[in-house]
């Protein structure tokens, strides 16, 4: 979908049922990483609901943003495997070497999270970069993964 | 070997089939038993075979799917919902996955089969939210069916529609859990609802409801052509091995493999030069299992996580103390509370400021949430601690 779409466009792909709720809120998240106060309060008159349904559910859901997201977002998987795998060398020497600690989120440009498994265990360690997805990371790989983006 | 030795069900075709092509499933013999059940067969008949197969479900529970599909088709209310569970949010756990990639309509026609026999017009397949790749392969799969009149109004020119929609999730494990998983679907928080009225009476907009694992689905097809009491004896399961062995990844092998030849058989045994500790069985919410407790067979989800002395095990209780920090939904105060405190020892733990109070703490955070939570996540967080605090003895060091 086109960068440019509007929330209200957005929203006129879905019928103004509740089980389209989430649908619709993905769909903005991913158009503008994050659900804007506006945004919300469009999404509340589409579907005549009350604007803290909207947040309640918005809030529930990792995928969805309610604050807008850092220019840098690095995801590091901490699941079992990628943590046998030396994921947590990899989180503490990006804490250090960006001076960020995980979960902050003060940082408007870089933002670190510890999050839960992709699923793709044979692979790890997980770091997922803006949503792009990097696997067997060591923490040389990672410096030079990294380098690519800042 | 040992692996080969069995009839394969649900990986038969991974290798020859290009999983965006129906062509090619259909030259396997593909939606054979779609056109069997419509043509030759009826909705008791199945019923019948599926329960002679005595399949249980794959998602964790193991509950009896005849049974389950029985409940639904008594109900008398018109409408009815089937939904294929594949949100699979369970750390180190990715054979539902693994089978949409490989062979999706074969799921699909488990779906359609299923969803048919239960009574459903309308269908879902509820599919973890970070899974980009199977979600393209699904909707591509999906479109194909209907143009090939095996999903839509008139199945095959029969009387049978159904419909077919994908729900993509937002990233939260416990809309897994089934009636989690129907509060998402309605657009709600995916927090857990009180049992009874269960799914079976009263489901999705409150309408009978069968929720089945993506796994438990795909036997379907191969149950309606074989008959479901040769199922019953050459069952089949998928086994996820990780950790410390030669080879990590999904097999598919008996469904009575024990851990002991789950490791050596399919993962081809540890790691030379590592030293075997336990064995994680059935993901972060598993049970740890030391060298002599590995002659029983793998249950619930069929992961088995090898750990290896190196290992730091502090790293392991942290890794699933914070997941179940992250998952738990809140709902209630002894899981929201319990696994908060749980992760912050885990954390002391790690960087090995743990005092005497956090030990006597654990022994009650754990108690508490063995026995007091609203739903299974609040024990699943404790299922390994506990494991770690009286097998592999963490605090008497
Ligand atoms: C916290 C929690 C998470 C669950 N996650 C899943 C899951 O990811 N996939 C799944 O199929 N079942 C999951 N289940 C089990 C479902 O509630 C349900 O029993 C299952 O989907 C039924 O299908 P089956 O009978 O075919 O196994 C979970 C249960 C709990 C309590
Ligand atoms: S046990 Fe945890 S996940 Fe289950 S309802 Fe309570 S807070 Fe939610
Ligand atoms: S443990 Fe990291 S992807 Fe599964």
């Amino acid at each position: 979908m086109l960068k440019s779409a509007t929330a209200e466009k957005i929203l006129l792909e879905f019928d103004p049922q509740k089980n389209n709720l989430l649908l619709a809120l993905k769909e903005i998240n991913a158009n503008f990483g994050y659900i804007s106060k506006d945004n919300a309060k469009k999404t509340a008159e589409y579907f005549s609901l009350p604007l803290s349904q909207i947040y309640e559910t918005a809030s529930f859901y990792d995928l969805i943003n309610l604050e807008k997201a850092a220019d840098l977002v690095i995801k590091v998987c901490s699941g079992a495997d990628c943590v046998l795998g030396g994921a947590n060398k990899i989180v503490s020497e990006i804490e250090n070497y960006f001076r960020i600690k995980s979960g902050d989120k003060f940082n408007p440009k870089i933002s670190l999270e510890i999050v839960s498994c992709f699923g793709m265990c044979a692979q790890g360690p997980i770091m997922v970069i803006n949503g792009k997805i990097f696997e067997k990371v060591t923490t040389s790989r990672m410096h030079e993964i990294l380098n690519e983006y800042v | 070997m040992f692996e080969n030795k069995i009839e394969k069900i649900l990986t038969k075709h991974w290798s020859e089939i290009d999983p965006l092509k129906i062509r090619d499933y259909l030259a396997v013999g593909g939606y054979s038993a779609l056109k069997k059940f419509i043509k030759k067969s009826n909705r008791e008949k199945i019923l019948e075979e599926i329960k002679f197969s005595k399949l249980s479900g794959r998602g964790g529970a193991g509950f009896p799917t005849g049974m389950k599909w029985e409940m639904v088709m008594s109900q008398e209310k018109k409408e009815k919902y089937f939904i294929c569970n594949l949100d699979e949010s369970e750390p180190g756990v990715y054979k539902d996955r693994t089978l949409a990639e490989n062979n999706p309509h074969l799921l699909l026609e488990g779906i359609i089969v299923s969803a048919l026999v239960v009574g459903a017009k309308k269908s879902y397949i509820y599919l973890n939210g970070n899974y980009e790749k199977a979600n393209n392969i699904l909707a591509q799969a999906i479109k194909q069916a209907q143009e090939n009149g095996f999903l839509g109004e008139k199945i095959l020119d029969s009387d049978y529609s159904l419909q077919l929609e994908i729900f993509s999730g937002a990233g939260a494990y416990i809309c897994g859990e089934e009636t989690a998983l129907i509060n998402s679907i309605e657009g709600n928080r995916g927090e857990p609802k009180l049992r009874p009225p269960y799914p079976a009476e009263s489901g999705l907009l409150g309408m009978p409801t069968v929720v089945n694992n993506a796994e438990t689905i795909a036997n379907i097809p191969w149950i309606v052509l074989n008959g479901g009491k040769r199922y019953a004896n050459c069952s089949t399961k998928l086994f996820i091995l990780g950790g410390a062995v030669k080879k990590r990844g999904v097999f598919e092998a008996s469904i009575k493999t024990t851990i002991k030849e789950a490791i050596e058989n399919l993962g081809g045994g540890i790691l030379d030069g590592k030293d075997f500790w336990f064995a994680q069985v059935g993901g972060a919410s598993g049970r740890l299992f030391l060298k002599e407790e590995l002659n029983v067979p793998v249950s619930g989800s069929g992961a088995v996580l090898v750990v290896d002395k190196n290992a730091n095990i502090y790293d392991l209780l942290l890794s699933w103390a914070g997941f179940f920090r992250r998952e738990s939904c809140g709902k209630c105060v002894p899981c929201r509370e319990g696994t908060f405190r749980l992760n912050e020892i885990a954390q002391r733990l790690r960087d090995g400021e743990i005092s005497d109070r956090d030990k006597i703490a654990v022994e009650d955070i754990l108690w508490t949430l063995e026995n007091t939570t609203f739903c299974p996540l609040g024990k699943f967080a404790a299922t390994a601690w506990r494991d770690a605090v009286e097998k592999l003895k963490i605090f008497s060091k």
